[in-house]
């Protein structure tokens, strides 16, 4: 343990000393956090037309007006629960885009600086290297989603109808933002760090990490078509999927880590 | 040689695919001794300090390390976005130590970097770098010191300072095993020199290696013309070549056979002005080995 603490403590120290590398990140959250906010309150407010007079919308506000904890809102604030929620699903793609800036430099940057080498000189365990180098990326990725996740709580505080950022706080919010996105995240940093394993550029790694993003855009379209509903449940079942495979990737990472490999034949 | 070997490795060979990178290596490394590895670029060097660090497995043979080992890679590695101190404390905790701020304190001053601990690795001229990479290697107090190219790329004034840092290990008893091009470096450190192309070409001290290969000389030079007097010396040595004032006497042992020749000499009648070793340059030797080996 003490190790990977080592180690941990030197990833983000490197960061702290490097922050450029989380502006995609923090433009993800930016992105994710404004742009409900355009749809649910600015367009209306600057076009003068109520969102609860749209037809389109009228399902949506007899559906969030049948549950009791949202009975008490009023339509527009209906429907603005409903963009709030649904968009939630996009903060989730902010720790996975922190994480992938990091994850794929994990082995190749080390490699590429020459620091690799007297790294693995130590006693240090593969378990113990990716494990710190996974953490490294995931920690400051799902910081980046709390605040993220508090400003997006406290801009509808202000600018929303009166009760909507209540249900923020339903479980299946919670749920999404603080296990979903974490393992989300994770999956798609050790998909990075395995591959970051194996190729000599960290390009190569982003590009494979980034696959974890196609089934969350999925998700996200699915139900914005109505064709999904993300109830608390769903999240726990695609969250223990995803924990299965975190603990598979983590599995491979240990075998596809090649240390003689990438001390001989990398140049 | 008798000795308690620090490091023993029997047999040693690597194969890269069908390259064999290293070929039936064996050695020994005794604490308190510099044993040089030389060797032109793509001999091995490397790959054979790389199983003997253990960061690569032989493809046959076997390392049997007694001590802890520190290895100094080809390229400091430090992190750039650190500090020095911040860089030797991960490692210091990397190999458990104890107290591992006391050890980071220990080994800047060791190498008298204490005051550029606050700097980030980045700002560091390559002779420092070069510095804090040794005290990285040395922080958890190895037994046995592997160096590649310690002094490679740096200013004479930093190689000089490195060098020290070397033979400071030689007299803590630690043993160290250095790879380099520089013969000048060898010939001023090491205790014994292997040459290295694949497979082991040679392995003894600098001094037996020019013996074998050149054999050794004694110059003399005379007040006088030399010539009559070689023939007071050729019953005792066959080969002795007059020029000048200068005579040259081919001989087993330099330091054995000087103080007869001097003796012989002034009961000559000859007024000798300076005597001294003629030893042929380490490189001449080092070219001289992989020469004969290509053949």
């Amino acid at each position: 343990m003490s190790r990977i603490a080592a180690l941990l403590g030197k990833e983000l120290a490197d960061l702290r000393n490097n922050p450029a590398v989380f502006i995609p990140a923090i433009v993800t959250g930016v992105i994710s956090i404004v742009m409900p906010f355009i749809i649910a309150v600015a367009v209306p407010y600057f076009s003068g037309e109520r969102l609860a007079d749209s037809s389109d919308l009228k399902i949506a506000v007899e559906m969030y007006r049948d549950q009791p904890a949202t009975r008490s809102l009023d339509p527009e604030g209906a429907i603005q629960a409903m963009i709030f929620q649904q968009f939630l699903i996009l903060l989730v793609l902010t720790p996975v885009a922190g994480a992938m800036s990091v994850a794929a430099y994990a082995v190749v940057g080390e490699k590429q600086a020459r620091t690799l080498e007297p790294l693995l000189a130590t006693p240090l365990t593969t378990f113990e290297l990716l494990t710190a180098k996974v953490l490294g990326a995931l920690l400051p990725g799902v910081a980046l989603a709390t605040v993220c996740f508090a400003a997006y709580v406290g801009g509808v505080v202000m600018l929303a109808h009166p009760g909507v950022y209540r249900t923020l706080f339903f479980p299946r919010a919670l749920l999404t933002i603080f296990l979903l996105g974490p393992l989300a995240s994770l999956a798609a940093l050790q998909m990075a760090v395995c591959v970051s394993s194996r190729v000599n550029d960290a390009r190569s790694a982003q590009q494979i990490g980034a696959l974890v993003i196609l089934p969350i855009s999925v998700l996200l379209v699915a139900e914005f078509t109505n064709n999904l509903q993300l109830t608390s449940r769903l999240v726990l079942l695609i969250s223990s999927g995803l924990a299965a495979l975190n603990v598979a990737l983590m599995a491979v990472g240990i075998r596809l880590f090649d240390r003689e490999s990438i001390l001989t034949r990398w140049k | 040689m008798a000795f308690q070997p620090a490091l023993v490795a029997s047999h040693l060979t690597r194969r890269f695919d069908s390259r064999v990178a290293v070929d039936d290596v064996s050695l020994e490394l005794a604490p308190g001794e510099i044993f040089a590895l030389l060797g032109p670029n793509g001999a091995g060097k490397t790959t054979t300090l790389r199983m003997l660090a253990g960061l690569i497995k032989p493809s046959s043979g076997s390392v049997d390390v007694h001590g802890r080992i520190g290895f100094l890679t080809e390229a400091p590695g430090l992190w750039d976005r650190l500090t020095v101190e911040r860089n030797l404390m991960v490692y210091a905790r990397l190999h458990g130590l104890d107290r591992p701020a006391r050890a980071v304190d220990e080994a800047l001053d060791l190498f008298d970097i204490g005051n550029r601990k606050q700097d980030r690795a980045a700002q560091l001229s390559k002779g420092l770098k070069q510095r804090v990479a040794l005290a990285r290697t040395l922080l958890h107090r190895p037994d046995i010191v592997l160096l590649d190219e310690p002094t490679s790329g740096l200013d004479p004034e930093s190689a000089r300072d490195v060098r020290e840092l070397i033979l400071r290990l030689r007299s803590e008893q630690r043993a160290v095993l250095i790879s380099t091009h520089n013969l000048d470096e060898v010939e001023r450190v090491a205790n014994r020199v292997a040459v290295l192309r694949a497979r082991l070409i040679a392995v003894d001290t600098p001094a037996a290696l020019r013996r074998r290969l050149f054999g050794s000389r004694v110059l003399v030079r005379l007040a006088r013309p030399a010539a009559p007097f070689a023939e007071v010396l050729e019953p005792a040595f066959p080969d002795v070549r007059a020029d000048d004032r200068t005579l040259s006497i081919a001989v087993g042992d330099v330091e054995g056979a000087a103080p007869g020749i001097v003796r012989a000499l002034v009961q000559a009648g000859a007024d000798v002005v300076s005597v001294v070793a003629d030893e042929a340059p380490l490189e001449e030797v080092y070219l001289r080995l992989l020469g004969e080996e290509s053949r």
